[in-house]
């Protein structure tokens, strides 16, 4: 296999959720010539298109940039950059507003006013709501993009890897176009990561497929700083059953007394949570607790329950009539009637590549936007900041990559390392299968990243892990698929398989160095909170021997 | 373990490469739940590495990643339910061109209405 097809560009763009999309945008109002690769169909991809719309914004007459700003520190239990998360929370009214003029539409209430929700932890109800959720934001915003005549969109493009020109700056990337086989150069004069979080490493969660982690992965690679990979946020009630529902969430913040007013009960039909609610990680951790002590139903979950809500049943049925609940009644259950059974699942990443605020990462002429960067959340992250922080980081990384472009870059991806990246995936290629059994391996990997980096971890567990995600390494070093041509599934899967495995062992080398309990890092081994030693992000980055796990001083 | 009857599923197969036409293959999926047709598919490839299908998801039945045909019906294949003992023909969606077995290309709708996505 040789690359058969080369594309120049200004800004490379990879990924296509709320965060790629936008960064497009931003590069390309800014002038650049922008290719946007995604490796689904755009807008039919992807983890925003999971994301319930909830979108946090401080327009409250009660609310400031301020009062957000303590609020997501708070949250994060300190472990945020204080640059990032002021960017947040600065720029999220204009950044939120502004995809309106996209195409986004909000919730309004009777008097034409945004509806703002209080979710725990916002001191200031705060959290608009987009019409169509994820993916009516997810879809504003492609059509936006389709419509700029400096946007060339690539659908079903699987980036294996990036490039660098001789001064080791990022250049480019090198592909798979799944759409007519072939590999494909990407040269670019400033790369923007978007490609998402790594969640589908967790045997529970509720993200696609996609959210391997590829981007972080390839970044890594390439010589960025990760931070905080050890932080997985997990939302607490996630369907475990039926299987055709698993990966599907009902909303704990509902059974608030102000909402629904439900509640999450056990076997005994005690209930699970406290009110006021908790916030996530407080709330998972119960869940977590009360499945742990045998207090769970017979698939392994708890049951959220709206059946009794004193609200009564046309207001339960009123608040579940949206997408989400509808999608779980065509699978023969009523969540407005029914015991849903749920678990804490893997739902987003707050560490990742480390970023500046203008989405720098520690490569020149690479930057990254959420979610696949970090770290502006911290521990914990407040309900509504992702698909905010999507508008905030993705318009600043694309501006600040459109302006490295005009004043950096012609120099082009060293061939030598196009060279090398097109022999890595052509040695993956034979006439016949090795017989690996990839989806054994898959399951294996998953499997012991929920035992061991799930909600509660330990030394030896994260030792176990990070040894299976060598051994996974190598077994997959010698796996072999065949050149099928087009949409070269089994060749896409061998790859995202062996990105999963890398990033498995980075989540448990960093989960072993933060030896303290911070949020959803829950270390059984070390129970308490360790401000002296801890107030640091985890820094993963790689050497020549390997991967180097120690501490990064947080930025003010 | 249960007695429940398998899922028989007839799925489409094409590599442009190699193929004048499409033809469909037969799959015996055991399963004690109904099962969506996303996820037969999946269970069809964990049978046949060569077998090609999409498998991103929105969990709310909107995106339509999943489109596909179903007992010669356009269906989002994700909110499209199959019951054990059942026998379900499932084809690329009628509106797109085909890219390889049942994964069709969004970019190239074959009717003006296909870009609407149903």
């Amino acid at each position: 296999m040789k690359i058969t097809a080369r594309h120049n560009t200004d800004v490379l763009v990879i990924g296509a959720g709320a965060s790629g999309l936008r960064a497009a945008l931003a590069a390309a109002e800014a002038g650049a010539a922008v290719i946007l690769a995604n490796k689904g169909p755009l807008a039919r991809s992807g983890i925003t298109l999971t994301a319930a719309g909830g979108m946090q914004a401080p327009l409250h007459p009660d609310d400031s940039a301020a009062i957000f700003c303590d609020d997501i520190i708070a949250c994060g239990y300190g472990l945020a950059d204080g640059d990032l998360v002021r960017a947040l929370a600065e720029d999220a009214a204009d950044r939120v507003l502004e995809t309106e003029r996209y195409g986004v539409n909000f919730v309004r209430d009777a008097a034409g006013g945004y509806t703002l929700s209080q979710f725990p932890g916002q001191s200031r109800p705060r959290n608009l709501f987009v019409r169509g959720g994820g993916i009516g934001l997810a879809a504003a915003l492609a059509k936006a993009c389709r419509s700029n005549p400096r946007i060339q969109i690539m659908d079903d493009f699987f980036i294996t890897g990036l490039v660098r020109n001789t001064g080791g700056a990022a250049a480019g990337a090198v592909g798979l176009d799944l759409r007519n086989g072939e590999l494909t150069l990407l040269a670019a004069r400033a790369v923007i990561m978007a490609t998402g979080g790594c969640q589908w490493l967790w045997a529970t969660n509720d993200c696609p497929a996609d959210a391997t982690g590829d981007g972080i992965v390839y970044a890594y690679r390439a010589g960025a700083e990760l931070v905080d990979m050890e932080m997985a946020l997990f939302y607490p009630s996630v369907l475990v059953w039926p299987p055709s529902l698993k990966g599907a969430f009902v909303h704990y913040e509902f059974l608030a007394p102000d909402a629904l007013d439900g509640n999450i009960y056990d076997n005994a039909g005690q209930p699970v949570l406290p009110k006021p609610l908790p916030v996530r990680d407080q709330a998972m951790r119960l869940l977590a607790r009360a499945i742990k002590d045998g207090r769970g139903g017979p698939h392994g979950g708890l049951l959220w329950y709206v059946g009794d809500s004193p609200k009564g049943a046309a207001a339960v049925a009123a608040k579940l009539d949206i997408l989400q609940y509808n999608y779980i009644r065509a699978h023969g259950v009523d969540p407005a009637t029914d015991r849903v059974e749920v678990a804490p699942g893997a739902h987003y990443l707050m560490g990742g590549i480390h970023i500046d605020p203008d989405g720098r990462t520690t490569v020149a002429g690479l930057f990254a936007a959420p979610e696949c960067a970090g770290n502006f959340d911290g521990a914990n992250r407040l309900a509504g900041n992702g698909l905010t922080a999507t508008q905030v980081f993705g318009a600043r990384a694309g501006l600040a990559a459109s302006r490295w472009a005009a004043e950096n870059g012609g120099a082009g991806p060293d061939p030598a390392a196009a060279e090398a990246e097109t022999a890595r995936i052509a040695a993956r290629l034979d006439r016949g299968s090795s017989g690996t059994d990839i989806a054994a391996l898959r399951d294996r990997l998953r499997a012991a990243v929920q035992q061991h980096a799930g909600v509660g971890r330990d030394a030896a567990g994260l030792t176990r892990l990070a040894q299976l995600a060598r051994e996974t390494q190598a077994e997959l070093a010698a796996a072999r698929v065949p050149d099928a041509g087009v949409f070269n599934q089994r060749l896409v899967e061998l790859l995202e398989l062996e990105n999963m495995a890398e990033i498995a062992g980075l989540v448990a080398g960093c989960a072993l160095a933060r030896a303290e309990t911070r949020g959803h890092h829950i270390r059984d081994d070390f129970p308490a909170r360790d401000d002296a030693n801890w107030l640091r992000h985890t820094l993963a980055k790689r050497t020549a021997g390997g991967p180097l796990f120690g501490a990064k001083p947080l930025r003010d | 373990m249960d007695n429940s009857p398998p899922i028989t599923v007839r799925v489409f197969r094409f590599d442009p490469a190699a193929d004048e036409a499409g033809r469909l293959e037969e799959f015996a999926v055991a399963s004690a739940a109904p099962l969506s047709v996303m996820a037969l598919l999946a269970k069809v490839r964990e049978l046949d590495a060569t077998f090609c299908c999409r498998t991103s998801t929105c969990f709310k039945g909107r995106c339509g990643s999943c489109l596909v045909r179903v007992n010669g019906r356009d269906a989002f294949g994700c909110t499209t339910l199959v019951r054990p003992g059942e026998t379900v023909v499932i084809e690329p969606h009628s509106r797109y061109a085909v890219v390889r077995d049942v994964v069709i290309d969004f970019a190239r709708p074959l009717t003006a209405e296909g870009e609407s996505g149903q």
